[in-house]
């Protein structure tokens, strides 16, 4: 019953990263991918459908987390309070401003609000890392970015695609550099694997976004960034061993809540799938 | 004020704000679902127009909700570890269904509705609504348990300085819940009612050419509001009789909390009273025709924002010094984080709320003085106009 918590929280915590990485990117880039107020409403609205549905899987992670993880969840967030602080303010600017953008105005706390959500989970992952937080909280939005830009690529046509291909060409060797600076920066940790795999793993996923961009195949491209914005998440948190059974809820908890988990997960899976089946046109 | 008074103020603070944006939410969202639902069945175009204004401004007022209640939900880790530490199996388990059967459920729901119009089948469409509002009910739904939990912990034995299930039907089942959750969801489709005859009654007020439009708005507003109240100022009364049995100094400990009890009594009052009289009016227009009650009807807008919130701060300030009534005091759970970060984060919070709010209320105000308009807009904002 502990494992299937752990998956389903590395599950939901994995999608956010996946999801929501591009929400920021696209944040990040539609202004200058979009080069007057039509271009712009066009980039934003390749995202749009989705950001609702992608947001949210942060917020089901941490639901998760405190129900499954009561004494990880105290611990990690209160530990934090900064980073955690400054990631927030930024969910809030930007999910108000895609929802409520009905001027240019608005673009103010969107592309803020983008910026600050992935500066504040690199502070997060460096701080629990140990390592140092500025390579970190510059290097998670070039991450978010490069997986804005593939998603851009691959959902629009035209001139507009074009520049976002160039632009998604421009940060792979940025994103690269990351992952080799992050990983020679790390210092000892306590499951080192969890580096060396991850850092094997996030060049891999580089390199396959940059073969799959030169042959315009967006597509794979897109699934080797959304990898690529997992691994750091998935490698820190395993490397620092912060995921321990003795902080998860008892069995009761976990019991009850599985029952809900049972029925309530594939009811997700098929209408998070909806989303993505009725934007196909839009494609 | 030291960290455990900022980090009580900040809860108050952005808890109400997300209330507030939370009420008007699941009252429109209701109205929003019967609209559509009439539209459906009478293919009617005036009920379609209908679906399509008073559902733009419940988007707009999402946006809010949404946008408060993530930082709600992560404000018990980061702010009352204690909390999560000690209580965190039995009142982890309510908010973990809350976000996955409700938030993760109602925001996907909501964003197949807003991109699915005019593009999914008719009776999708109108199912996709209805499961918003549901989702958004279970949601009210789930937080309620969380809360009655606080207010009366059940379900649980302590074994090793930490609360563990014993009885999950038990949560449920608590009598600080079951009352409650009506009361509050009798609350929010008062706000909707109340929102909706003000919107509606202000364009009487105007003068406006879209008289179809409105009456029908009005009429479902006032008969909305005139349901709701009456069973909402009962629940509401019988909750004295369990608060009397499991928190008997409430009222005392509530301190400044009481006058929000005070405020939520007489708005009750007034707006049962009020709506009731309405009723006959709106026999041949009168109530359109007289135009004063159309005065009071927009000064009443804000009425049951007032007694909700009022009501809302009773119910905590009356559960202090305990955080888990009679188990876990306030000052015991609070995060071992300085008051300078405590600070920073009340000061954060709160200036972006304060602009956010005020310019998603800007919006609705635009929108609402703007009436109904048939150019194809979309649904919501999200939708960048091509």
């Amino acid at each position: 019953m502990e494992g299937l918590w752990i998956v389903l929280l590395g599950l939901l915590t994995a999608g956010y990263f996946a999801l929501a990485g591009f929400d920021y990117g696209v944040g990040l880039l539609f202004r200058f991918v979009g080069r007057d107020e039509a271009e712009r409403a066009r980039v934003l609205r390749a995202m749009t459908p989705f950001f609702l549905g992608n947001e949210v899987w942060l917020v089901a992670a941490v639901g998760v987390l405190f129900g499954a993880f009561p004494r990880l969840e105290g611990e990690l967030l209160s530990g934090h309070h900064g980073a955690f602080v400054t990631i927030l303010v930024g969910l809030v600017l930007v999910t108000s401003a895609v929802q409520l953008r009905v001027s240019p105005w608005w673009d103010v706390p969107l592309v803020g609000g983008a910026l600050i959500v992935p500066v504040g989970w690199g502070v997060l992952l460096g701080d629990v890392l140990g390592g140092p937080v500025v390579l970190w909280a510059l290097g998670i939005p070039v991450l978010f970015l490069l997986h804005g830009a593939v998603f851009l690529a691959w959902r629009l046509h035209g001139p507009l695609r074009e520049r976002a291909v160039r632009t998604a060409r421009a940060l792979v060797w940025p994103a690269a550099g990351f992952v080799v600076a992050a990983v020679a920066s790390g210092g000892s940790v306590r499951v080192p694997a969890y580096g060396w795999v991850g850092a094997a793993v996030a060049l891999a996923l580089v390199g396959g976004a940059w073969t799959a961009l030169r042959s315009a195949r967006s597509g794979p491209a897109f699934l080797c960034t959304a990898g690529l914005c997992v691994v750091p998440v998935v490698a820190v948190f395993g490397a620092r061993a912060v995921v321990d059974v003795a902080t998860m809820a008892h069995t009761p908890t976990l019991r009850a809540l599985s029952w809900v988990a049972l029925v309530v997960l594939p009811l997700v899976g098929v209408f998070q799938w909806a989303t993505w089946w009725m934007s196909r046109a839009a494609r | 004020m030291d960290a455990l008074g900022l980090a009580r103020l900040q809860f108050a603070v952005t808890t109400s704000f997300h209330f507030l944006f939370v009420l008007l939410t699941l009252g429109l969202v209701t109205l929003v679902a019967v609209t559509q639902t009439r539209a459906a069945l009478s293919g009617d175009p005036v009920h379609a127009r209908m679906t399509r204004f008073w559902g733009r401004i419940y988007v707009v007022n999402y946006a809010l909700g949404i946008a408060t209640g993530i930082v709600v939900e992560f404000q018990f880790g980061l702010n009352w570890s204690g909390l999560s530490h000690y209580a965190g199996d039995v009142f982890g388990a309510p908010l973990a269904i809350e976000t996955l059967v409700a938030f993760f459920l109602e925001s996907t729901f909501l964003g197949l509705w807003i991109f699915g119009w005019d593009r999914l089948n008719r009776w999708v469409h109108l199912a996709l609504i209805w499961l918003t509002a549901l989702t958004a009910y279970a949601s009210a739904l789930w937080i309620m348990v969380a809360n009655a939990f606080l207010q009366h912990p059940v379900g649980h034995e302590e074994r090793d300085g930490v609360l563990r299930l014993v009885d999950f039907s038990a949560l449920v089942a608590n009598p600080l819940f079951t009352t409650a959750f009506g009361h509050v969801v009798l609350a929010a489709l008062t706000v909707g009612g109340v929102f909706v005859t003000g919107v509606s009654a202000y364009h009487f007020v105007k003068r406006t050419t879209e008289v179809d439009f409105f009456r029908r708005s009005l009429r479902l507003g006032v008969v909305v509001t005139a349901l709701a109240t009456p069973a909402l100022t009962g629940l509401g009364f019988a909750q004295f009789p369990v608060l009397a049995r499991f928190q008997p100094t409430k009222v005392a400990d509530a301190g400044a909390g009481a006058v929000g009890l005070g405020f939520m009594v007489q708005i009750g009052f007034l707006l049962t009273l009020v709506s009731w009289a309405t009723l006959p009016l709106l026999f041949r227009d009168w109530v359109v025709r007289l135009r004063f009650p159309l005065y009071l009807m927009v000064i009443g807008i804000p009425l049951p924002f007032v007694a909700a919130v009022g009501g809302w701060v009773f119910r905590e300030m009356g559960r202090q010094p305990w955080l888990v009534y009679g188990l876990l005091r306030t000052e015991d759970a609070v995060s071992a984080v300085s008051r300078d970060a405590m600070l920073f984060s009340f000061v954060a919070f709160t200036a972006v709320f304060v602009v956010l709010a005020v310019a998603d209320w800007v919006l609705i105000a635009r929108l609402v003085r703007r009436g109904p308009v048939d150019e194809p807009v979309p649904v919501s904002p999200l939708v960048p106009a091509l």
